[in-house]
């Protein structure tokens, strides 16, 4: 069959044809020793970037599509949906989005800057998309999309798009290398608020916790099972000051019984700033109550 | 080249290809590759390692050692600042096969995750979790005995239900385990 198209060439040149027009929509920020994360355009005045792998600093240099060296400042971050966002020093023309919907068995194109202005490009699947989901530092994730890709380093941070050209969202590493993606939704959701704060306000006790198992002698005192063990207390804060040490072991926090920590989570939102809080916990065998005042959480 | 007869007969003189993006760096490594006893080809010549100031040369194929690069394919990856021997044994260990990575902040490993309500294993408890750290230590069960000020027979209960609340079968393996663990448990609030 002579005159058919080629399936084959024909789904390549579709994947270049977006790469193409990708290319416009990521900058490569650059780090020390010539290593660079990739951001992505979300408007002219803003460049969205992964957190978590954006070191501290005030001020990147990036380098914009076709290759302009240009300097951005940080306008504002938030570690529990890891977004972070910069402003460019002059406006850099921004390709239009179009929200795309993550399915799972869908393909997913994952673009990266490569550093010189161009870009690079990673082929997969959306492994599974999922419910929303609250990431271990309390943020709210609007949906849990798992890709079937690798992905480099410096490509983090990078647009995902399905096969129409939607944009799912940006591309990050969870646990284990697994790379999952910030959903569009949840980026639309932080980014108007970082611009106006800079921060998304939380709620902040100044403790590091694990899950533990409730002692068989305590269980009956304690009513309960496991509770959050304090591994580390953050000098001068809220438990600091209520005298919350390393080794207490929280039962409930107002209540909700410890073990619900999503539910524990929503508790410490913005609003729970300057409110009291009453802490039930174990210490040296003895279960006791303890009140703290909730502060505000600076970025980590 | 009078001082390739001071390199002793069974040290491996390697061929590495140095690869930085400005003169002087490269310089600078072709010396401590040298010093090392190894030999710098050029970057398109017939190499056995490949040492990448940065993140590594695109579609390189052979094995690369990167100073302070980022991508995690590479065999071999050291910090921007590592000195001499370090790279020497880097280059040496990729060479043969192995691959090399700095120890501690493995911030891919702990990536972003979820908050898990559900664990849907058995809890430590914080007795366990004191003898943890002492097997951490290296410490016999005598001397966990002695600082918990427990029974020797009671270390190794606490021993025996933490091998099995780990899935392991070494006491190297439970320290492994559990601070894995803790890693993904880890909240802060």
């Amino acid at each position: 069959m002579p005159d058919q198209p080629d399936f084959l060439a024909q789904f390549s040149n579709a994947l270049v044809t977006r790469a193409e027009a990708a290319k416009n929509a990521v900058v490569a920020i650059r780090l020390a020793h010539e290593r660079h994360i990739t951001g992505m355009l979300w408007h002219s005045g803003v460049v969205v970037a992964s957190e978590q792998s954006l070191p501290r600093g005030d001020e990147f240099e990036f380098v914009a599509p076709g290759g302009a060296v240009m300097s951005a400042k940080i306008a504002g971050r938030d570690p529990s949906t890891n977004i972070a966002i910069l402003r460019p020093a002059e406006p850099v023309a921004a390709p239009s989005i179009v929200a795309g919907e993550a399915h799972t068995g869908a393909i997913a194109l994952a673009i990266g800057a490569d550093g010189t202005g161009g870009a690079s490009a990673r082929l997969g699947l959306v492994n599974l998309a999922g419910p929303e989901w609250r990431s271990s530092r309390g943020g709210l994730i609007d949906r849990r999309i798992v890709l079937d890709l690798r992905l480099a380093g410096r490509e983090e941070g990078g647009p995902v798009f399905d096969a129409a050209g939607g944009y799912l969202g940006m591309s990050t590493f969870g646990p284990r290398g697994q790379v999952i993606v910030i959903p569009a939704a949840t980026i639309e959701r932080v980014v108007p608020q970082l611009l106006k704060d800079g921060r998304i306000a939380r709620g902040w006790l100044g403790v590091a916790l694990q899950p533990v198992a409730v002692p068989d002698a305590l269980r009956e005192s304690a009513d309960q099972s496991s509770g959050l063990m304090v591994m580390s207390v953050v000098e001068g804060g809220p438990a600091a000051q209520a005298g919350i040490l390393a080794g207490d072991i929280i039962l409930s926090v107002d209540g909700t019984s410890a073990h619900r920590l999503r539910k524990i989570a929503r508790h410490f939102g913005a609003d729970s700033i300057g409110r009291k809080t009453d802490l039930r916990l174990i210490r040296s065998g003895a279960v006791i109550a303890v009140q703290t005042t909730i502060a505000e959480r600076h970025a980590a | 080249m009078s001082n390739l007869a001071s390199i002793p007969v069974l040290m491996e003189r390697l061929r590495v290809a140095v690869h930085a993006t400005n003169a002087p760096r490269r310089a600078a490594l072709g010396k401590i590759v040298v010093e090392a006893g190894h030999v710098v080809v050029g970057v398109d010549d017939a190499a056995d390692v490949v040492l990448a100031d940065g993140d590594g040369p695109p579609g390189e194929t052979r094995p690369v050692v990167t100073l302070g690069g980022a991508d995690d394919d590479l065999s071999g990856v050291l910090s921007g600042d590592a000195d001499a021997s370090q790279i020497d044994a880097a280059i040496r260990a990729v060479a043969a096969g192995l691959v090399v990575r700095l120890p501690g902040v493995r911030e891919r490993e702990m990536g972003f995750g979820a908050m898990r309500e559900s664990l849907g294993h058995a809890l430590l408890t914080p007795r366990e979790i004191e003898v943890l750290a002492a097997l951490a230590e290296g410490m016999t069960n005598k001397a966990v005995a002695r600082r918990l000020d427990i029974s020797l027979h009671t270390v190794k209960f606490h021993v025996e239900s933490l091998f099995r609340k780990l899935g392991a079968r070494t006491r190297t393996e439970a320290v492994a385990k559990a601070s894995e663990r803790r890693r993904q448990e880890t909240i802060t609030l």
